[in-house]
C-alpha cells in the first residue's frame, strides 16, 4: 500500500501538469510545452523563499505565485503571441522550456535541492501503508483543482468564453470576447497555479533542473490517457501514470518504470487516441 | 557568347558536389587531424539535423527524438564493432534498419493525435535511452559506456583515420544528394502541400497519415547512419552523449540553418559545432543559449539562414538570369473527360443539435453543370464536405457512377473527385507549375526510391507532370506565370490556379466551391468560359455559388438548398421564377411567395 500512496502522490503531480496543459489548451488551443517547467520553477522559488530567504510560509506561496505568474505571462508575450502555426509554437515553447531548464541550472546548479514541507512531516499509517502528509495534500489538491476546473468551464460565463475561444477564435472575437485577454489570462492563471503548487511539489520531487522534462512527458501521458481538454481525464490519467510508475518500479525494477509508462502511452494512442474522456472533433474545411 | 544561358545550364547540384569533393579530399591537402575530426562531427550532426528537416521543415511534424535514434544507430553499430563485425557497410545497414524500426514504432502511435503528440512520443525516447541502456547492460555497458569498438573496415580493409574521414564525407554527401532528390521531386511538393494543409493534401489523393509517417521514418534514417559513424569515431560511446541537450541542439541547428532546406542542415550543424559545442566553458550556459535561440529563431527566422540565402539567390536570378519565356503549349488543351455521375441519396447530417442536412438527394450528370445554391448556412459546403469524406454521413448514400463512394478523403480524391476551396489553398514556396502538378500526385505513381535515385519511372512521371501542368495552365490562361511563386499571386489568379490543379488529374467529378467569389467581372467571364469548356468535354461539374446570375447562365440543373433541405430543383428557367426560391433566397416578394409565407406563419401559429 505504501507504493500505492507514493504512486498516487506522484500521479497527482502529473495530473497537475496535465491540468495546466488543459487550462492553456482549452483557452488558446496552444500546447504549452513549458508548462512542466513552470511547475519546476515553482519548486525552485519555494526553495529560495523558504530555505535561502527563510520567509514565512504564506509569503513563500505569494512569492511563487507572483514570480511564476509573471514568467508565464512573459512566455505568452514572447513565445506564443508572436508565433503563427503549430510547428512554430512547438519550437518556441520547447525553446522557452529549455531556457527555463538552463536558467534554473545556472542559478541553482545541477544538484537536487530539498524543499522543506511547511506542514507536519511525520509518516502516517493509512490503510496499512505509509504515507507522508505532503502526499495526501498533493492528492487532495489535484482532486480539488480538477473539480474546480470542471466547475469553471461548465458553469461560469468565463468558462464558456474559454470554450468559445478554443472552438473558434474568430467567432469568439465576433461575439465580443476579448480573445487576447482570455489567452493571456489563461497563461497567467496557469502560471499562478503552477507557482502555488511549487511549495507542495518540491518536498516530494526535490527542486532539480531535470524535473521539467520528465514532468512534461509524464504529464503529457496523463493527458493522453485522460483525453485532451478533460479535467477528470487528466486526474485519472495522472493517477494511472503514477501507479504504473511506482508499481512497475517495485515489481520489475527502477529501470522499467519509465519504459512501462511509455508502453502505456503507445497503447493508448493506438487503441483509444482520444483518451478516456476526450472526444473526436470532425475536420472542417 | 550567351553567359546567362550557360550559367543557367549548370545544374543546381553542381556547386554542392564540387564542394563535397573538395572537402572529401582535405587529407590530400594536408588538413590536420583535429580539423578532420571537427568536420566528421559536423557531418554526423548535419545528418541528424537533415532528418529532422525532412519531418519538421517539409512535412510539418516536430520530431524531438532524433537524439535517441542517433543513440540507437550508435549502439547497434558499436555492439557489432565490439564483437568483431567491423565491416562499415554492414554496420550502416544494421543502423539504418534499427532507426527505421524505431521511427515506425514511435511514428504510428505518435501520428494518431495532434502534431504535439509526435513531438512528445519521440521526445520520450530521449528520456528512455539511459534506462534501456541500463537494462541491456551486458550488451551496452550501461552507464559506463560501450568500449572496445574495433577499427572499422571497408570491404575487409581496415580504415585509418583519414580513410574514415573520407568515408564520412562521402556518406554525408550521398545522403544530402538523396535528400535533395527527394525534396525537389513531386514527393517534396506533396510534403509541402501536407504541411500547408492536410485537408488540401487529402483532396489531392495524398494519404495524410502515410505521408507523415514516411517523412518521420525516412527522417530517422540519417540519424541512425550518423550514429553508426559516431560510434566508429572514438571507438567508445556512453549515454552522456545522447541526452536532452543534444536533442535541443539538433532542433536549434535545424531552426538556425533553415528547416525547409537540404543544405541548411550543414550550415546549422557547422555553426553549432564550431561555436557553442566547441567551448567547454559554454556547457553551463548551453541550455540557456539554445532556449533563446529557439524562441528567437521561431519568432524571427522563418526559414533560417538557408532561407535567407535562397531569397538572395532567387533575386539574383531574377535580376541577372531571367528565364526566357517557354514556347506556348501546342497540344490539345482539354482532351475529352470521362465524367461520371455523382448521386447523393437521402443524405442526413447533424452537428450536435443542429440538423445541417436532412434527407438531401441530388444527381449530377456527366456533361452537365449542376449548381447548388442557397443562403449562407443552408448546408452547401457541408454537402461538398460529405462528398469529399471530411464529414461522416449520419444517413444516406453517395455514389460515383455505379459504385458507392469511399468515405476516406484521399480515396474519394483517388476515385476521381476533385475540388476547389472557398479560400484558395496553395502551399508557399512552390512555382505555379509545381502547385498545379501536385494535383497529379495520386494519379501517376512513382515511388520514393525511384525519385531518390531518379529512375526511369520517376522521370516519366515528372515529364508527364510538367506536360499536363502546362496543358491545364494553357487552358485556364496562366501559361505565362508557370515559373512564378504560386502563393503570392492575386486572389483571382489563385482561384484559376486551383481550378487548373483540380483539372490536371482529369477528374470524373469536379466540385467548385464558390469559385467566382472575389473575382472581378473579367475573371468571372473567364471562369464561365472555362466551366462551359469542361462541361462540353464531358466533365461532371458541381458548382456551389452565390452569384445567381452566373448560376443561371451556366447551370443545366439547379438545386436550391435551404435550412438543410432541398427547397427546389429544376432548370435555370424554372428556378428563376420559382416563388419559394425568390422569397427564401433572393428576398424578392411575389404574390405567390407572400401567400406561402402567410400559410407558413399560420402553420407555426397553429403549433
Amino acid at each position: 500500500m505504501s507504493t500505492v500512496w507514493g504512486g498516487l502522490a506522484l500521479g497527482a503531480i502529473y495530473a497537475l501538469v496535465a491540468l495546466g496543459y488543459n487550462i492553456v489548451f482549452v483557452s488558446s488551443n496552444v500546447f504549452n510545452f513549458a508548462q512542466a517547467q513552470l511547475l519546476m520553477l515553482g519548486t525552485f522559488i519555494a526553495f529560495w523563499g523558504s530555505v535561502t530567504l527563510k520567509l514565512p510560509t504564506v509569503v513563500v506561496f505569494l512569492l511563487c505565485a507572483v514570480v511564476v505568474g509573471v514568467v508565464a505571462v512573459v512566455e505568452e508575450r514572447t513565445a506564443i503571441r508572436l508565433v503563427r502555426g503549430t510547428e512554430g509554437l512547438l519550437v518556441t515553447t520547447v525553446g522557452f522550456a529549455t531556457l527555463l531548464d538552463g536558467l534554473t541550472q545556472v542559478i541553482w546548479g545541477g544538484q537536487p535541492l530539498q524543499v522543506p514541507f511547511f506542514g507536519p512531516s511525520k509518516v502516517l499509517d493509512l490503510l496499512s501503508g505509509n504515507v507522508f502528509p505532503v502526499e495526501l495534500v498533493l492528492i487532495g489538491v489535484a482532486v480539488v483543482l480538477a473539480l474546480g476546473f470542471v466547475a469553471i468551464t461548465r458553469g461560469s460565463m468565463l468558462g464558456i468564453a474559454l470554450l468559445a475561444v478554443s472552438e473558434d477564435r474568430e467567432a469568439a472575437l465576433m461575439r465580443g470576447i476579448n480573445v487576447r485577454a482570455v489567452a493571456i489570462g489563461a497563461f497567467a492563471a496557469a502560471g499562478v497555479v503552477a507557482g502555488l503548487l511549487g511549495p507542495l511539489i518540491g518536498p516530494k520531487t526535490f527542486a532539480v533542473a531535470t524535473l521539467g522534462s520528465s514532468l512534461a512527458l509524464k504529464g503529457f501521458v496523463a493527458m493522453a490517457i485522460g483525453g485532451f481538454g478533460s479535467a477528470p481525464g487528466a486526474l485519472i490519467g495522472g493517477f494511472a501514470v503514477g501507479l504504473i510508475e511506482s508499481e512497475s518500479g517495485r515489481y520489475l525494477g527502477e529501470s522499467y518504470s519509465t519504459l512501462m509508462i511509455f508502453l502505456a502511452l503507445l497503447l493508448v494512442l493506438l487503441l483509444a487516441p482520444n483518451g478516456l474522456f476526450g472526444h473526436a472533433r470532425e475536420r472542417t474545411v | 557568347m550567351d553567359v546567362p544561358a550557360l550559367v543557367r545550364r549548370v545544374p543546381s547540384w553542381f556547386l554542392p558536389l564540387v564542394a563535397a569533393v573538395l572537402v572529401a579530399l582535405f587529407p590530400l591537402f594536408g588538413v590536420q587531424a583535429d580539423v578532420q575530426r571537427q568536420i566528421i562531427l559536423i557531418c554526423t550532426l548535419a545528418l541528424v539535423v537533415s532528418g529532422l528537416n525532412l519531418s519538421l521543415g517539409y512535412a510539418g511534424e516536430l520530431a524531438l527524438g532524433q537524439a535517441a535514434i542517433f543513440a540507437g544507430g550508435a549502439y547497434v553499430s558499436g555492439y557489432l564493432g565490439a564483437h568483431g563485425h567491423t565491416e562499415l557497410l554492414l554496420q550502416l545497414l544494421a543502423a539504418a534498419v534499427a532507426s527505421l524500426l524505431i521511427g515506425i514504432i514511435t511514428g504510428v502511435p505518435g501520428l494518431r493525435l495532434g502534431s504535439w503528440a509526435l513531438a512528445m512520443v519521440s521526445f520520450f525516447l530521449v528520456l528512455l535511452v539511459p534506462d534501456i541502456l541500463q537494462l541491456l547492460k551486458e550488451q551496452t555497458g550501461g552507464s559506463f559506456g560501450l568500449s572496445g569498438i574495433q577499427f572499422p573496415t571497408l570491404f575487409g580493409l581496415t580504415l585509418d583515420q583519414e580513410g574514415f574521414y573520407v568515408f564520412v564525407a562521402v556518406c554525408t554527401a550521398l545522403w544530402l544528394l538523396m535528400l535533395r532528390n527527394l525534396v525537389t521531386s513531386r514527393h517534396g511538393t506533396a510534403f509541402r502541400t501536407l504541411r500547408e494543409s492536410p485537408v488540401l493534401a487529402s483532396s489531392l489523393g495524398i494519404s495524410v497519415f502515410r505521408m507523415k509517417l514516411s517523412a518521420y521514418a525516412i527522417g530517422a534514417l540519417p540519424a541512425g547512419i550518423a550514429g553508426c559513424l559516431f560510434a566508429n569515431l572514438d571507438h567508445f560511446i556512453s549515454p552522456d552523449s545522447f541526452g536532452f541537450t543534444l536533442s535541443v541542439s539538433i532542433l536549434a541547428a535545424s531552426i538556425l540553418g533553415g528547416s525547409a532546406s537540404v543544405y541548411g542542415a550543414l550550415i546549422g550543424a557547422a555553426i553549432l559545432q564550431l561555436g557553442p559545442l566547441e567551448s567547454t566553458s559554454f556547457q553551463q550556459y548551453a541550455l540557456v543559449v539554445y532556449g533563446l535561440l529557439l524562441v528567437l529563431g521561431g519568432v524571427l527566422l522563418s526559414n533560417g539562414i538557408a532561407g535567407i540565402l535562397d531569397r538572395v539567390r532567387v533575386r539574383a536570378q531574377r535580376r541577372w538570369l531571367p528565364r526566357p519565356r517557354s514556347a506556348s503549349f501546342q497540344g490539345e488543351r482539354l482532351p475529352a473527360i470521362e465524367g461520371r455521375g455523382l448521386q447523393v441519396e437521402g443524405a442526413v447530417k447533424s452537428f450536435g443539435g443542429v440538423q445541417a442536412l436532412q434527407d438531401v438527394s441530388l444527381l449530377a450528370k456527366p456533361g452537365q453543370v449542376t449548381a447548388l445554391i442557397g443562403p449562407n448556412g443552408s448546408g452547401k459546403t457541408t454537402l461538398l464536405n460529405m462528398v469529399c469524406g471530411y464529414y461522416r454521413l449520419d444517413g444516406g448514400t453517395i455514389r460515383l457512377g455505379d459504385e458507392p463512394l469511399s468515405s476516406t478523403p484521399y480515396q474519394v480524391a483517388r476515385a476521381g473527385v476533385a475540388r476547389t476551396f472557398q479560400t484558395p489553398s496553395i502551399p508557399p514556396r512552390l512555382t505555379v507549375a509545381e502547385a498545379v502538378a501536385a494535383g497529379r500526385y495520386a494519379s501517376q505513381k512513382a515511388s520514393f526510391l525511384s525519385a531518390v535515385l531518379r529512375l526511369p519511372g520517376y522521370r516519366r512521371a515528372r515529364n508527364t507532370d510538367v506536360e499536363e501542368a502546362r496543358r491545364v495552365l494553357a487552358l485556364v490562361g496562366l501559361e505565362d506565370l508557370e515559373h512564378e511563386e504560386a502563393a503570392s499571386l492575386p486572389l483571382g489568379t489563385r482561384r484559376l490556379l486551383e481550378v487548373a490543379r483540380s483539372l490536371v488529374s482529369r477528374p470524373q467529378v469536379l466540385l467548385l466551391d464558390e469559385a467566382a467569389s472575389g473575382l472581378d467581372e473579367d475573371e468571372v467571364e473567364r471562369l464561365a468560359v472555362l466551366i462551359r469548356t469542361i462541361r462540353d468535354s464531358g466533365g461532371t461539374v458541381v458548382l456551389v455559388e452565390h452569384n445567381f446570375r452566373l448560376v443561371l447562365s451556366l447551370a443545366d440543373h439547379i438545386y436550391v438548398l435551404a435550412r438543410g433541405q432541398i427547397l427546389a430543383a429544376g432548370s435555370p428557367a424554372e428556378i428563376e421564377v420559382h416563388p419559394e426560391v425568390m422569397t427564401e433566397y433572393l428576398g424578392v416578394k411575389t404574390p405567390a411567395g407572400e401567400r406561402l409565407l402567410q400559410t407558413a406563419g399560420q402553420e407555426s401559429a397553429d403549433d
